[in-house]
């Protein structure tokens, strides 16, 4: 009957002291930054109806989901993301607001099977999203806080590639081809399947000059170059549109100074099935999985019930933090200063103490446990604590300090004004 | 220079593999000399390859604990993972087929319920319920495959073939081709990105190898 009660369910995890504390303080930065550049934060509910994830923009597939019922019977969803309940927010209740609408949220979310949380059913991300504007700026802007979250999280070496859907989406109408072509062509492109790839325009009847750029799709990746690369070919209105909006953006990530941390990606399709324009994954060392994702998303709004032009992002926080790990980047650990421990009538005093370092924005443990200076002594060594302090009268304490051992006797009015 | 990690399948594949990376220039002396390590270096080159299951090579490669992987696409058919499939590097070629007594052959369609023996449950089932729409029932093996519908555990066995004298000589005949198999070179979605140079480099050496 309780043969389950000691253990955690597949891909969810205890996030223990110093994770955690890492973990806070770096969803403290993001929040900062996000606040800074004017993005207002929401927490939407970890339960939504199964309908708010099904509709045709935003459908992500049901076996992904977590699903259980309410008590009428209708299917609900531990929600596997947040951009969409935004959405949802946005058509609903800032209908009539003054666009641009900027939101911000960091929370769990939850997926069977994921690739972009690491593989884990349980993650947390961190995203912004730019509301009721197509704008190039719009794009740039959500590009740019993204690269200066990572650079908030303490991250050197990291990359963010761009692409744009519509290019891809200009050469398929192109072609001509059916919609379940399309789709298996967006798969192998995607997965730089080069031989599936070429297999498959073999046996394809489009013009030859797009057989040539399609089947070299997937290496279309890396510098502004790639741009030109493409624009050698002959292209259609849509994807030309599509080469000049990268462009744009990458002139404005410029005038912020970020242009070292983008190249492009004119392979990189699969993103969300709700991206219209631009879409952009990050990428650092130690982790083998994008770090965030992000893209414009222009008619996911709609399904709500108002049309809305929409750009964001999301990074996955756990994932930063494993990659922060692995490229052994220093955080902030949870440390505590002192342990305050004292003998029968010394205990107001203890208290009185305790307040006031605090005060001084000291971490400090009192004792409880009724210890021996000896005792106390024992513990804040195990606990990496840095000093006892014994009271020895209402004015005066003996500080020992564990590491090195030194005594030494202070009034207590003195050690306050240290 | 941080070192770039190949996992290489240990098998058919290995020696084949190991004789494409002597040729490039990567030192694998230290795989040539030693049997009891784990992971071979080569410092000058900065690079580290080890050997492992050919089915755990998607796995590592899409962790990211491995930047590269030479593996059989039927691996990567049965493990469906994200990965770059970057080069098909030709050699230990074969195919993954449907197979059934011969009194089967033409009349795949009609036969109502199949059972489907096989060692590739996810190959199977993606063949039979997207290109053929239908459903069955898996029975998964570890071997000998050939055997299940001769003694009547199952009606038709998915299967990689490769002369397809085995199936012959077990009086089973060819209903199907699924995919043609050979060694494919993959690599992590982000190690592609991070480290795009060094691995192309390896990519186009491996071409100009492969077409000598």
């Amino acid at each position: 009957m309780s043969k389950w009660k000691i253990y955690t369910p597949d891909g969810v995890q205890d996030i223990l002291f110093e994770d955690c504390c890492m973990k806070r303080s770096l969803e403290q930065k993001l929040r900062a930054l996000f606040r800074s550049c004017g993005f207002n934060e929401v927490e939407t509910p970890s339960i939504e109806f199964y309908d708010v994830f099904a509709s045709d923009e935003g459908a992500m597939p049901q076996e992904d989901m977590f699903k259980f019922f309410d008590q009428q019977g209708r299917i609900l969803v531990l929600r596997p993301d947040i951009t969409v309940p935004v959405a949802r927010i946005t058509a609903t209740k800032y209908r009539e607001a003054a666009y641009p609408v900027r939101i911000s949220y960091i929370g769990n979310v939850y997926r069977y099977n994921d690739y972009g949380g690491g593989k884990q059913n349980e993650f947390t991300q961190a995203g912004v999203e730019v509301l009721g504007i197509s704008t190039p700026e719009s794009d740039a802007e959500v590009i740019a806080v993204a690269i200066q979250a990572l650079k908030a999280s303490g991250l050197e070496s990291f990359q963010v590639d761009i692409g744009q859907v519509e290019f891809f989406n200009g050469l398929m109408e192109e072609t001509g081809l059916s919609e379940k072509d399309t789709a298996q062509v967006r798969t192998l492109i995607d997965h730089k399947d080069y031989v599936g790839l070429d297999e498959f325009l073999n046996r394809s009847e489009i013009r030859d000059d797009l057989k040539k750029l399609i089947s070299g799709l997937p290496g279309f990746f890396g510098s502004v170059d790639v741009i030109e690369k493409a624009e050698a070919f002959e292209l259609n209105k849509r994807s030309r549109d599509a080469l000049e909006n990268i462009r744009q953006v990458l002139n404005i990530l410029e005038d912020y100074g970020l242009g070292q941390y983008v190249s492009v990606d004119l392979g990189m399709l699969r993103g969300l099935s709700y991206d219209t324009g631009i879409i952009f994954r990050g990428f650092t060392y130690g982790v083998g999985f994008p770090i965030l994702t992000g893209g414009r998303y222009d008619k996911l709004v709609g399904e709500f019930g108002k049309e809305c032009p929409a750009t964001g992002f999301s990074l996955g926080v756990n994932m930063i933090l494993m990659a922060l790990q692995r490229q052994k980047i220093e955080m902030e650990k949870p440390g505590t200063d002192s342990l305050v421990c004292y003998a029968g009538q010394g205990r107001k005093t203890a208290i009185g103490l305790c307040a006031e370092l605090r005060n001084q924005g000291l971490v400090v443990e009192l004792d409880i446990a009724g210890s021996t200076a000896e005792e106390a002594k024992k513990y804040a060594a195990a606990k990496n604590i840095g000093g006892v302090i014994r009271i020895v009268d209402e004015d005066t304490v003996e500080i020992h300090y564990i590491q090195s051992e030194e005594v030494i006797r202070v009034k207590i009015s003195e050690l306050l004004k240290r | 220079m941080r070192y770039l990690t190949i996992a290489l399948s240990k098998g058919r594949l290995t020696d084949l593999s190991v004789e494409l990376l002597e040729k490039l220039g990567i030192d694998c002396s230290e795989y040539r000399n030693e049997s009891r390590k784990l992971i071979f270096t080569d410092e000058k080159s900065r690079i580290k390859f080890f050997l492992v299951k050919p089915a755990d090579v998607p796995t590592y490669v899409e962790y990211g604990a491995a930047d590269i992987g030479i593996v059989g696409k039927d691996t990567l058919l049965e493990e469906g993972r994200h990965l770059y499939e970057v080069l098909n590097m030709g050699f230990a070629a074969c195919r993954m087929v449907v197979a059934g007594p011969a009194e089967l052959a033409g009349k795949l369609d009609s036969l109502n319920n199949k059972r489907v023996a096989t060692k590739y449950p996810r190959i199977a089932r993606e063949y039979f319920e997207h290109k053929r729409r239908e459903s069955i029932e898996i029975i998964k093996l570890n071997g000998s495959v050939e055997l299940a519908p001769l003694v009547g555990l199952s009606e038709v066995i998915v299967d990689l073939v490769e002369s397809g004298r085995t199936l012959k000589e077990n009086g089973l005949v060819i209903l199907d081709t699924i995919a043609d198999i050979s060694a494919r070179l993959v690599v992590n979605r982000v190690s592609m990105k991070m480290e795009s140079e060094r691995i192309n480099a390896i990519i186009e050496g491996l071409k100009q190898q492969l077409q000598g």
